[in-house]
């Protein structure tokens, strides 16, 4: 899970945290499952993680803070942040409503729909080519420009829908939004595949080494002779386009793009990078990581309602995993010699 | 001491000079700020277009300028900037029962009409000479609680009055939400065959509000009706619905009428939505304020009515007036 070479001691109490930084991620979601499923057959005598109706909705739930979370994850690994991709969602998702319904009578059904797609997939490089151009080029701190563009975007968004939501209506889009292919439902599957090309970017292609090596240490990449400067940028492309295909997935999930589609989201989208296992300083993390980081908040949240608790403690629970979560990592590199985040 | 008279003296005859010219100037256009509780919404976005149309007709001035998020924090500077540029009157929707009562005194203070719209600030009765905000001359809006009875009629009707159902709401605190929450539980007591499940905040995120009604449902399959309170809650539980794939089986009323929702209920995924008349509160209002600076009383209250919006109705065009648009 951790990229970073940890050195070896010899003892089974760091083996053991070790194997528990590791895992925890995976633990955290087993013990979620585990207690939901014992608290509803004790107080409900229902089941909860054996009804696929509870799975699906889940799933179903996590695919746009994971969307947004994918592109977050590598511009965490290089030790940057993205704060612009909840407005660069709704941005996006109404870019497609817009010109899904502005083609309609020009193109048919599924003509405007392909339009759309492309308009607001090419429409969203703009904010992340910004993005990339501010930080890489003229260095100014992620946190700033990209809070920047948060501003921008946003008021961008709302001034293109006239500051409501933009209805969309196409016989095929809301098929695709809320449709099942082989009993998955379709925008999870859109989901999974973004998920595998992410995974096997980070992973398999020497641009993901170059990521984890800008974030390990920028400096030592530039001397490798690594292009930092277009590497970044790209990441920041590579998060709005993911930011911009979440906007798509919830026009045609709620028939109606929305300015403010992915302002509650962005918080939810660094949890659920942290809690998957990505240091804030760089360096590390994982795509699966995260899928199951999002997994985890969407399993908190949607349990709890289940389960019929007052709806506030969905906070604390979050707020509690992700505090958890960092201090396993921390004590673990701190006993096993690796990268500590406090410097 | 004296020698602060002669300036005090100064700036008395000065003032003594201007006065007179400001009064006079009294006859000229009449300047009127409206606040709507945040400007990306088509609620307060008609509420201008219904205002703009009493301004336009009575020769007033009207500034329209808000915060982009319903919360205090981001609505007093927009106020304290509006209140800087000296309007006659000030039409508000104020995002908090108590935190805008201090702000708006300051704009009372500053010879100001405020009149509050929507929303009110302490417990919405003013002029009564108790209570430290009764100051506003008046406040229009529709009767919340009087509309969250009416969806649960409506409801109570779509699921022929037995089952389970549950509020769709945004948070806790905002008075309009809170009484039409208020309002729909009291109604719904009357239908002993109904129950009324816990109410589900969603912070205004449509995908939270889609995932809370899937749980809900898997828990209980009975499931017959849900009320979204306000927009985002209403079009959630319909996609919730959607993937639950018991569209037609859970009913969705929803609340406020904006196009997206009209559509929703074309196409059968919500039921009914129960439709203010925002356009007739941003009319009232500037009316309000123009009556009161022109030297006529005003009343305190003025309630503005529902529309019930159906699949049946949609198209008349008696009904298709109150659809929300700009």
């Amino acid at each position: 899970m951790d990229t970073l070479p940890v050195t070896e001691v010899d003892t089974d109490r760091i083996s053991w945290l070790t194997w528990l930084a590791a895992a925890r991620a995976w633990l955290f979601l087993g013990i979620l499952f585990v207690a939901f499923e014992v608290w509803a057959q004790l107080v409900y005598r229902t089941t909860f993680l054996f009804n696929p109706f509870n799975v699906q909705s889940i799933a179903v739930f996590a695919v746009a803070p994971l969307l947004l979370a994918l592109g977050q994850t590598l511009v965490i690994i290089s030790g940057g942040i993205d704060l612009s991709v909840g407005f660069t969602m709704g941005f996006a998702a109404v870019v497609f409503a817009h010109c899904v319904n502005g083609t309609l009578d020009a193109l048919g059904v599924f003509g405007s729909l392909l339009v759309g797609i492309i308009v607001a997939l090419v429409a969203s490089i703009v904010p992340g080519l910004i993005n990339g151009l501010l930080i890489a080029r003229l260095k100014v701190p992620p946190f700033i420009g990209t809070l920047g563009m948060y501003g921008v975007a946003r008021g961008i968004a709302f001034l293109l829908a006239g500051g409501t939501t933009v209805p969309v209506r196409n016989s095929i889009l809301a098929g695709l939004g809320n449709g099942s292919l082989f009993g998955f439902p379709i925008i999870v599957l859109v989901t999974i595949i973004i998920v595998a090309v992410m995974h096997f970017v980070l992973l398999q292609s020497r641009y993901g080494q170059h990521v984890y090596a800008i974030g390990g240490s920028r400096q030592a990449s530039l001397r490798a002779g690594i292009n930092v400067e277009r590497n970044t940028i790209v990441l920041y492309v590579l998060s709005a386009v993911c930011a911009a295909i979440g906007g798509i997935l919830y026009t045609a999930r709620f028939s109606a793009g929305a300015a403010q589609a992915g302002e509650p989201l962005l918080l939810d989208s660094i949890a659920a990078v942290v809690i998957g296992g990505a240091s804030l300083f760089g360096g590390s993390g994982t795509i699966i990581g995260t899928v199951i980081g999002a997994l985890i908040i969407a399993v908190i949240q949607y349990g709890l309602v289940f389960v019929n608790v007052e709806p506030f403690w969905q906070f604390v629970a979050v707020g509690v995993v992700i505090v958890i979560s960092v201090l396993v990592d921390q004590s673990q590199k701190r006993l096993g010699g690796g990268k500590v985040d406090e410097e | 001491m004296k020698k602060c008279l002669r300036p005090a003296l100064l700036i008395l005859t000065l003032c003594a000079l201007v006065t007179p010219c400001w009064t006079r100037a009294a006859d000229k256009k009449y300047t009127v700020a409206l606040i709507p509780g945040l400007t990306t919404d088509a609620f307060y976005i008609t509420m201008h277009r219904g205002a703009q149309a009493a301004a336009d007709a009575l020769g007033v001035e009207l500034i329209f300028q808000g915060a982009p998020e319903f919360n205090p924090v981001q609505q007093v500077p927009v106020l304290n900037a509006i209140i800087g540029r000296k309007p006659d009157a000030i039409l508000i929707a104020p995002t908090d029962k108590t935190q805008l009562i201090e702000p708006l005194k300051k704009a009372a203070a500053a010879g100001i009409a405020v009149i509050t719209v929507d929303t009110f600030i302490g417990d919405g009765h003013y002029q009564t000479g108790s209570g430290d905000a009764d100051f506003p001359l008046s406040y229009i809006a529709s009767d919340n609680i009087l509309g969250g009875q009416i969806a649960a009629r409506a409801l109570a009707k779509a699921i022929d009055d037995k089952g389970k159902v549950y509020v769709s709401n945004v948070k806790p605190g905002i008075s309009t939400t809170d009484q039409r929450e208020q309002g729909f539980k009291e109604e719904m007591k009357k239908h002993s065959n109904i129950t009324v499940l816990e109410t589900q905040f969603n912070d205004d995120d449509a995908n939270k509000a889609a995932s809370q009604l899937q749980s809900v449902y898997a828990r209980n399959p009975d499931l017959a009706g849900v009320f979204g309170a306000n927009l985002f809650s209403a079009v959630g539980a319909a996609a919730g619905v959607k993937q639950a794939n018991a569209t037609g089986k859970i009913k969705v009323a929803a609340f406020d009428a904006p196009k997206s929702i009209v559509d929703q209920i074309k196409s059968g995924e919500i039921e009914m939505t129960i439709a203010q008349h925002p356009a007739e509160i941003g009319y009232y209002g500037i009316m309000t304020a123009y009556a009161h600076l022109t030297g006529q009383s005003v009343p305190p209250l003025i309630g503005t009515g529902f529309t019930v919006i159906d699949k049946k109705n949609a198209d008349d065009p008696a009904v298709k007036k109150f659809i929300y648009s700009d």
